[in-house]
């Protein structure tokens, strides 16, 4: 019995390889997967990756609700921060309210320095300072790697309360200093 | 007398027929990287142009103004014709490969055929002419005075024995079915659907796998194996030179896929709502396609396995084949 059931599988194999059957099984794998919808995204002209909102990306320096600069210009961001990439120069804004009213005079972070560990957005009391998920930092001058206070308070292209993890629709922008992808939020898809 | 206009007529045929051979890489790579991407879940080109589109021209402005590098210790002047030796034979054997029977010109009422010539010879001279090729890759990989491309030339001259006679032994089981050596013969043989590919399946296996060790793709491209030669024998050349070496493997490609259809489906024939020469570009393609699908779903085979399959089994294969052939048609 043993010895027949042997004969027979040997005999199905010949057969497999007399007819190529493994052959034409990897054929057929590969021409499925032909018509499937691919994968690749068409970064950047058209579209782009929105990470997640824990994601570490470029620095942003946060208002409250009625627009008064969270930042307290405490310097801990400064201290913390293991490469020394961010500048603090505090002062006094005139309004009386003591220790409130300190503001940052300077806050300016040197990119090229940064590694995107997040520690002075740990430190921040105040939780003025976040990563947020801008990542394309390329730029043509040295200049644009040197982000001022003013820069970063600016309205963010992915507010806070988005969720991320898809991918949008997007367009590539060239201005004279470097490029942008801008992403357009109202369309997205997962990747997976 | 000479007639003047048949010979005008067939330099025109020549003329046409070599530049369509010379702009053929572009739509073929095109396709090879489109059903590589689709293969592989990718898209494949697409920046260049709508769809990618407008990638081969761009690859064929990058081969012209890149820099002819000569190895400084090669052999120049073999290394030179090295590409132009392997060039030629793949061009010339369409001097005898028929597209079609013939059509009538409109206006002067001519009859025009659509080959440049019927030779009562043609599959012989088919396979010799083609088999030439490889000289060139044996030169080019022995010129460049290197280790790799010389490895990947002499794999060639091995793997080049082991499967020309594979290939013209399934051949012959063609030739003995239309009873002539002719290839416009053999496709007239096969009119109204007794297209060989019912009567000689063996031979058209056969056929299919020594034809792809013959114009060396994968699984088969032991001579340029990038895994294990780096490049093989065209490793050391670069812009033109290398570019007439990707010539020559595509219309190679192309003439077995035309060889093919000739010998084992029927050439042109086809239902006539469509003309004949739609039908024989549409069965290239289909064996064109059929090369790239393989080339991405298959690994490459070892060389002492290829060498098993050309000498131990396609070669006692085919002298059945022969055989059985020969008993049937009796
Ligand atoms: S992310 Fe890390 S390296 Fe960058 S500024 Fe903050 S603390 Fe410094
Ligand atoms: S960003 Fe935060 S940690 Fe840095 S100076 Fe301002 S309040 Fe202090």
């Amino acid at each position: 019995m043993n010895k027949n059931e042997k004969c027979n599988i040997s005999i199905r194999d010949l057969l497999k390889k007399v007819f190529f059957v493994d052959l034409i099984q990897g054929l057929a794998v590969t021409f499925g997967y032909t018509f499937t919808k691919t994968i690749t995204m068409r970064y950047p002209d058209e579209e782009t990756w929105v990470p997640y909102s824990r994601f570490r990306g470029l620095h942003t320096l946060n208002r409250n609700k009625e627009g008064r600069e969270l930042c307290v210009g405490c310097e801990l961001c400064a201290k913390s921060c293991p490469t020394q990439c961010i500048t603090v120069v505090p002062m006094e804004d005139k309004t009386g309210k003591g220790i409130a009213d300190r503001v940052a005079a300077r806050w300016e972070i040197n990119l090229l320095r940064c590694m995107f560990c997040g520690l002075c957005e740990d430190a921040c009391p105040t939780e003025a300072l976040r990563l947020g998920r801008q990542y394309e930092l390329a730029g043509k001058t040295m200049q644009r790697q040197l982000r001022s206070k003013e820069e970063l308070l600016g309205p963010q292209p992915v507010p806070f309360d988005f969720e991320g993890g898809v991918i949008t629709r997007a367009r590539l922008e060239r201005d004279e200093d470097g490029v942008v992808v801008k992403a357009d939020l109202s369309s997205q898809k997962r990747w997976w | 007398m000479v007639n003047v206009l048949e010979v005008l007529l067939i330099c025109v045929k020549v003329v046409i027929v070599s530049l369509i051979l010379f702009m053929l890489p572009l739509p073929l790579t095109y396709m090879e990287r489109k059903v590589a991407g689709h293969i592989q879940v990718r898209l494949g080109p697409f920046r260049t142009g709508p769809h990618g589109l407008l990638q081969p021209f761009a690859d064929m402005l990058k081969l012209m103004f890149k820099e002819d590098v000569i190895p400084a210790k090669a052999d120049r002047f073999l290394f030179k014709i090295a590409p132009i030796i392997a060039m030629v034979p793949v061009f010339a054997v369409y001097a005898t490969v028929p597209f079609g029977e013939s059509v009538t010109i409109p206006f002067i009422n001519k009859e025009l055929t659509l080959y440049i010539s019927d030779m009562n010879v043609g599959i012989l001279y088919v396979l010799a002419i083609a088999g030439l090729s490889v000289y060139g890759i044996i030169l080019g990989g022995w010129a460049s005075n290197s280790k790799y491309p010389m490895l990947g030339g002499l794999r060639s001259s091995a793997q080049m024995i082991s499967y020309e006679l594979a290939l013209s032994f399934a051949a012959v089981g063609v030739v003995m079915m239309a009873n002539s050596l002719s290839l416009l013969d053999i496709v007239k043989g096969q009119y109204g659907w007794h297209w060989n590919i019912i009567y000689q399946p063996v031979g058209f296996f056969i056929f299919l796998i020594a034809g792809v060790a013959e114009i060396n793709r994968i699984p088969f491209d032991m001579p340029e194996d990038e895994g294990t030669l780096g490049a093989g024998y065209h490793a050391e050349y670069s812009a033109m030179r290398f570019a007439f070496f990707m010539l020559t493997e595509y219309v190679a490609m192309v003439t077995i896929s035309t060889l093919g259809v000739i010998l084992f489906f029927g050439g042109w024939d086809g239902p006539s709502f469509l003309p004949g020469i739609v039908w024989f570009v549409l069965k290239v393609v289909a064996f064109i396609y059929l090369f790239m699908w393989v080339r991405f779903t298959f690994p490459r085979y070892r060389f002492d396995q290829l060498m098993t399959i050309g000498w131990k089994i396609l070669l006692p294969l085919s002298l059945l084949n022969i055989l059985v052939t020969g008993l049937v048609i009796i």
